[in-house]
């Protein structure tokens, strides 16, 4: 009797849920291993002979540069929000600084906001520098755009260090360099691993700026995915082997980092 | 609480500071704490001046230019407060993007919230195995959201989908297409939403749920509750700050709704699935008309700062609620 309602309760809406959740990226699995008169066939097929073509196609149509820009773009900017962040986060965190409080929130409302209305000017200024279409155009943009969650989530870290440590630090004569180096980053340095990693993720996701301030030979990713359906005909397996290789990294990222997702994902309003 | 540090005083005696010349006493400011604040803050104020005001100076300026590529003779030319005067006044589409923009979340947050919240309290009794099943339910909302855009328009091709080919079996969309209709592509952009930010939600409500004292729960269970009343009367209450974090960032992130758009629809059929972020983004990179462009940014960021004061205003509030009750969620 019990294990009946277990099944009833537990294993059933578990299978459903499941299958809503993963069977579209199952089937996207699927058909990057598949020919194209299988992807093409107006019946399901659900059982056929695997083949590599599509991603071996993908790499001969310059697949590998576009994911080296988005992992030179992914690094980068990531080390420059990361460090100018993390300075400020441990300031807000630590001191009282002189409108402190507006600066915090503008740094969110410049993620918080539409990405049309933080990209548009910058492409407007790009622009007229020259400068669209260069890996620094979407570098600054992406930076940019992860600085509230660097700041917001680092901030929440910094807050966690207990104060004592740094008292003892001042006392035996650290001046506020050392501690920081010396004791506040170490100890918040887990949480500041998972912060790069989600500004990793969420520049290597990004599409809006990406759009708008790249092309040709700077593209990353998400723009090249949609940009290979054409009028002409979209080879689907080969979207498919490219959002897969797009994907994996991510996938792997939220199994290993599953103790910081809630926090990254909420700006680090909810300490999960 | 303000931490004593090294000071100025502390780096030299008081005798000797008149004899510092100008790099003593410049270092000697650099290892004050204010020194510190300077050193810290200073990047992040010269970077966000570079990258975000002096480009909204820039559109300030452009929005008050005739930028278009259709009106040939007048390209440069400055139109004073026309462009603004025209969005405000009597831009229908820019209107209709608002509009839909507006039902779409209301239509959107509410669903995936219920939903989540009830995957969530379901969830919660499934202990084992919780790292695999929380991996697999964050795929939609981990890959990106151009991803989870393709994947979807992949399902939904007409004749080769295999959503499709199942909808045709029973009849649905044999004569149309699910996206040669307003209607029904709106829909559908609302179901990939749900589908694609409900496990947002189910994550931030379930770790509520496991990191709550078990106390409130036994005891009410001891006095004779029914379930649904412990769900009702303990756990909604004591979930209330991670609803109001998961609802508001829902909210904020629903209005920014792009990149699946982009992929399926593009803002079509006509109009009908134009959302404020494509409309912006069809005004400037589709006509080319930056300078109306350069407007509706404008008005985008006076409207997101808005929106941002409620979010930092209702965090804080909360902050401090958590903080005067002891709480620490």
């Amino acid at each position: 009797m019990k294990q009946r309602t277990n099944l009833l309760t537990i294993f059933i809406p578990l299978f459903i849920l499941l299958s809503v959740v993963t069977i579209p990226y199952i089937w996207i699995i699927l058909t990057s291993f598949k020919t194209r008169p299988d992807i093409m066939s107006t019946t399901p097929v659900w059982l056929f002979q695997p083949s590599w073509g599509n991603y071996v196609e993908i790499f001969h149509k310059d697949f590998g540069l576009y994911l080296t820009n988005s992992i030179i773009i992914g690094f980068s900017s990531t080390i420059i929000c990361v460090t100018i962040g993390t300075l400020a986060a441990y300031c807000f965190s630590r001191y009282k600084v002189f409108a402190g409080d507006h600066l915090f929130f503008y740094i969110l409302a410049t993620r918080l906001g539409p990405p049309a209305a933080y990209g548009v000017p910058m492409y407007l200024i790009l622009d007229k520098l020259g400068l669209t279409n260069t890996h620094i155009a979407i570098i600054l943009a992406h930076a940019t755009f992860n600085l509230a969650i660097i700041v917001w989530m680092m901030k929440s870290f910094f807050d966690d260090v207990p104060k004592e440590v740094e008292e003892a630090a001042y006392l035996d004569g650290c001046n506020p360099y050392r501690t920081f180096y010396r004791i506040s980053l170490p100890l918040a340095f887990p949480g500041l691993v998972a912060a790069s990693i989600f500004a990793l993720i969420f520049s290597w996701n990004e599409l809006f700026f990406s759009l708008i301030l790249t092309s040709g030979e700077t593209r990353t990713l998400p723009v090249m995915i949609p940009s290979l359906a054409q009028h002409t005909g979209t080879q689907w397996g080969q979207v498919a082997a490219a959002s897969i290789i797009q994907s994996i990294p991510v996938l792997i990222f939220i199994f290993f980092m599953q103790r910081w997702l809630v926090r990254g994902l909420t700006f680090g309003a909810v300490k999960g | 609480m303000s931490i004593q540090s090294g000071s100025a005083e502390a780096v030299a005696p008081i005798d000797a500071r008149r004899e510092m010349g100008m790099l003593e006493r410049f270092y000697a400011w650099i290892c004050s704490e204010r020194g510190f604040i300077a050193f810290c803050i200073l990047p992040i104020v010269s970077f966000l001046a570079v990258v975000t005001v002096a480009p909204s100076i820039v559109a300030m300026i452009d929005s008050l230019r005739e930028l278009s590529l259709i009106i040939i003779g007048k390209r440069g030319e400055f139109v004073g407060l026309d462009h603004y005067r025209n969005l405000l006044g009597d831009d229908q589409k820019f209107f209709t993007a608002i509009a839909q923009t507006g039902i779409f979340v209301i239509v959107v947050v509410p669903i995936q919230f219920v939903l989540g919240l009830a995957i969530a309290l379901w969830l919660e009794k499934i202990t084992y195995g919780r790292r695999i099943l929380l991996t697999l339910i964050m795929i939609p909302t981990m890959t990106a959201p151009v991803v989870v855009g393709m994947i979807w328009r992949f399902l939904l091709m007409p004749s080769i989908g295999v959503i499709t080919s199942y909808l045709n079996q029973f009849g649905f969309f044999v004569e149309t297409t699910i996206f040669s209709e307003g209607f029904s592509a709106f829909v559908a952009l609302m179901v990939i939403d749900t589908w694609e930010w409900t496990p947002f939600i189910v994550l931030i409500l379930l770790a509520g749920l496991t990191g709550m004292p078990q106390s409130p729960m036994e005891a009410a269970a001891l006095d004779g509750a029914s379930a649904w009343r412990i769900i009702w009367h303990v756990k909604i209450p004591l979930l209330r700050p991670l609803i109001v974090v998961a609802l508001l960032l829902r909210t904020i992130e629903a209005t920014k709704v792009f990149d699946i758009v982009y992929v399926l629809t593009g803002g079509g059929p006509g109009n009908a699935t134009e959302m404020i972020s494509t409309f912006a983004f069809r005004t400037n990179f589709i006509s080319w008309n930056l300078g109306y462009g350069a407007a509706i940014c404008l008005v985008l960021v006076f409207m997101s700062l808005i929106v941002a004061a409620a979010f930092y205003k209702l965090v804080t509030i909360q902050e401090k609620k958590n903080a005067h009750s002891g709480g620490d969620q």
